[in-house]
């Protein structure tokens, strides 16, 4: 996404990378001279929302270390993506971040990258290996905060429904603490769960919701910890005419689904998320740091925040940028973030 | 009439009883009105698809793209709303000349490059699932999303065009519904008790003695792209309705369940053809079937496994009961 702002950020990005020469030579080697530094994305999954703004994070952080990027894109092909790495070896980048893919086949790919010395993060994928860094979004905290939320808007008993589909690793880390409320609170009482990945996501889970919502018209909360579900079961309720007995919590965020939790008596009453886009930028510094010689840490998390309707109404917020600039916990993230590393300039001016 | 032919004729529509009466029972909340308006619209997109498919199924073709074309219809519905700024009215007519357009170039791809229909059609599925994604660089589309050329989308989903998927008439059936009834009864109208019908089904049967008739084989068979490509903008459009944003998504799950519900119509009343009752029953079915098993708490994968199993009966049904034909072609 290029708006006026980003290209405003990109052109001060350059102003200052080629003003400020003296700035540059403080940080360390290979950063004191970025211009010659080149590092590479490979992707494994590349369409959606989420995993534009991510790049978008990735480009704004290099941008802001001057140096140049790579984007490889598998498009969801395994064997592809192991051997977008041995490409990006060959053409002697400085550093590779992993984003997405599978354990087996990346394993070696990214053994092979380390062997040709050149240092390696991986996002989301866990390759194995004790010398790179994983960069996650904690699954874990983000199904924690907006569970407790649900508890503090609804007390400790209620009715809930339960959107999930097992096999997928992020929704699977949400289940476990799922899991863990229901026993922390017995009163909390599970009478459905569905869910379905066909796509139009939202369209089919809307389909599942209207007959678990009139199977069970009991249901006070629907827990639905991916964006796509619950703004499936949004459409549900509302054609059930249940947004006033019903509240969905969720987990990701993107402007539509700020759109949809504001409409006026939107059942829709939280999300967690974390910023993809930071979660990009976290990746970037985890590597730069990394290639600078020092150690980001096995495990670099990019705390999430929790975002409430009434938060949005109060502070009328309607798109992720404003989110971004009114909810500076949102914007960025204390991670990976030693003195001499250049920050992205805020999304606000 | 034996035994065989009255489970040839009217096997599946026991079936299509049996499973509601079974539902019905297992689950107090299924034989409700609330419930059978759900169905029905639960169905309804997949059901104009599929009665796409089945007018070019008729004349011996086959479209793979309809699923791309309703995602591409939803997509552009939404970029009219929202980046342009322009009504329902605009969204609605260019999303159907949209989908005429596809139809009318997969229909000369086929009839006058010659290309293979199921090679020409999966061309075309790849185009628009390629080409719906280019002008937002991937994303979806929403009101307040920046835009690739810088600023930030204004425009809203007009309220008419929402009532598209959102409506309700008496305050029970949704306007979805009301399209679906109306495209079956025209579908089959126009397939059954129209000349132009039947000639599609001759020229299904054998192209080349229809030709000798004298029937433009051609005209039809682009014809039939062109219904099919309308009404799969037509289901986008109510996608987008029901949706209410223009959501990434390449549309092969609606593909497949609407080619399911059409092929499954073969078997209803023995017809052994494509039909447009047929299909309006299949689509039904395969809705009442997901319908109650979600109800029953039934993980997706299993309702996978039933869809499936249900065409493979049905085909059965088509193929090895119906004796006459396989004797005939024998």
């Amino acid at each position: 996404m290029i708006t006026r702002r980003t290209l405003g950020r990109v052109a001060a990005a350059l102003l200052a990378s080629a003003a400020l020469p003296a700035l540059a030579q403080d940080r360390p080697a290979p950063f004191d001279n970025p211009g010659e530094v080149e590092i590479a994305l490979v992707r494994y999954l590349s369409t959606g929302d989420f995993f534009q703004a991510y790049l978008a994070g990735v480009q704004r952080q290099a941008d802001a270390l001057g140096v140049s990027l790579r984007v490889f894109d598998s498009r969801q092909d395994a064997a592809v993506q192991a051997d977008m790495v041995d490409q990006a070896i060959a053409l002697g980048v400085d550093g590779i971040i992993i984003q997405h893919g599978l354990t087996e086949s990346m394993r070696e790919a990214a053994q092979r990258a380390l062997d040709a010395g050149i240092p390696v993060v991986a996002f989301d994928v866990d390759v194995e290996n004790e010398q790179i860094p994983q960069i996650e979004q904690s699954d874990r905290d983000l199904a924690r905060l907006v569970l407790e939320q649900a508890v503090e808007d609804n007390g400790e008993e209620w009715v809930a429904a339960y959107v999930y589909v097992p096999g997928i690793a992020p929704l699977d880390r949400r289940n476990e603490v799922w899991v863990e409320f229901k026993e922390r609170y017995p009163g909390i009482q599970e009478v459905a769960q569905f869910g379905t990945l066909d796509n139009p996501i939202a369209n089919s889970v809307a389909n599942q919701a209207r007959a678990v919502l009139s199977a069970n018209p009991n249901v006070q909360v629907v827990f639905a910890p991916y964006n796509e579900f619950a703004r499936g079961v949004k459409i549900a309720v509302d054609e059930a005419g249940m947004s006033d007995r019903v509240s969905i919590y969720s987990a990701d965020i993107s402007t539509a689904d700020i759109g949809a939790m504001r409409e006026p008596g939107s059942a829709w009453k939280a999300t967690a998320a974390t910023n993809p886009a930071v979660v990009g930028e976290v990746s970037v510094r985890a590597l730069a740091m990394l290639m600078a010689g020092e150690d980001p840490g096995r495990q670099v998390i990019v705390p999430p925040s929790l975002i409430t309707q009434a938060q949005l109404n109060e502070e009328n917020i309607s798109s992720m940028e404003e989110l971004s600039a009114r909810i500076p916990a949102f914007a960025h993230a204390d991670v990976a973030a030693p003195d001499w590393m250049p920050l992205p300039s805020a999304p606000q001016d | 009439m034996t035994a065989r032919d009255f489970a040839i004729r009217y096997g599946f529509l026991l079936l299509l009883l049996g499973m509601v009466g079974l539902f019905g029972w297992l689950q107090p909340g299924f034989l409700t009105v609330p419930s059978a308006v759900f169905i029905l619209q639960s169905v309804a997109i997949t059901g104009i698809l599929a009665l796409g498919v089945t007018c070019t199924l008729v004349v011996g073709g086959f479209d793979l793209s309809i699923g791309a074309v309703a995602t591409s219809a939803l997509m552009l519905a939404a970029y009219v709303m929202v980046v342009w700024e322009m009504g329902a009215l605009a969204a609605v007519g260019l999303c159907l000349l949209m989908g005429a357009g596809v139809g009318l170039v997969n229909g000369l791809l086929i009839v006058k490059m010659r290309v293979p229909d199921l090679l020409a059609t999966l061309g075309m599925m790849f185009v628009l699932i390629g080409l719906q994604r280019i002008p937002t660089e991937g994303n979806s589309i929403a009101t307040g999303m920046a835009l690739p050329g810088g600023g930030v989308a204004q425009g809203t989903f007009s309220p008419a065009f929402l009532a598209l998927g959102r409506y309700r008439l008496w305050d029970v059936v949704p306007l979805s519904v009301v399209f679906l009834l109306l495209v079956a009864v025209l579908v089959w109208v126009f397939l059954e008790l129209t000349r132009h019908g039947r000639l599609m089904y001759a020229i299904g049967s054998n192209a080349q003695a229809a030709a000798l008739a004298g029937t433009n084989v051609g005209a039809y068979r682009i014809g039939a792209y062109v219904i099919s490509g309308t009404l799969a903008a037509l289901g986008g459009i109510l996608l987008a309705a029901r949706l209410g944003r223009g959501d990434v998504a390449s549309g092969n799950n609606l593909l497949l369940d609407s080619v399911a519900a059409a092929l499954i119509g073969f078997a209803v009343l023995g017809a052994s053809r494509p039909n447009a009752f047929g299909t309006a029953v299949g689509a039904l079915f395969v809705g009442i079937l997901l319908q109650g098993l979600t109800m029953l708490n039934a993980p997706y994968y299993t309702q996978d496994f039933v869809k499936g199993a249900v065409l493979v009966v049905a085909l059965v049904f088509t193929f090895a009961l119906t004796g006459r034909g396989a004797r005939a072609r024998a």
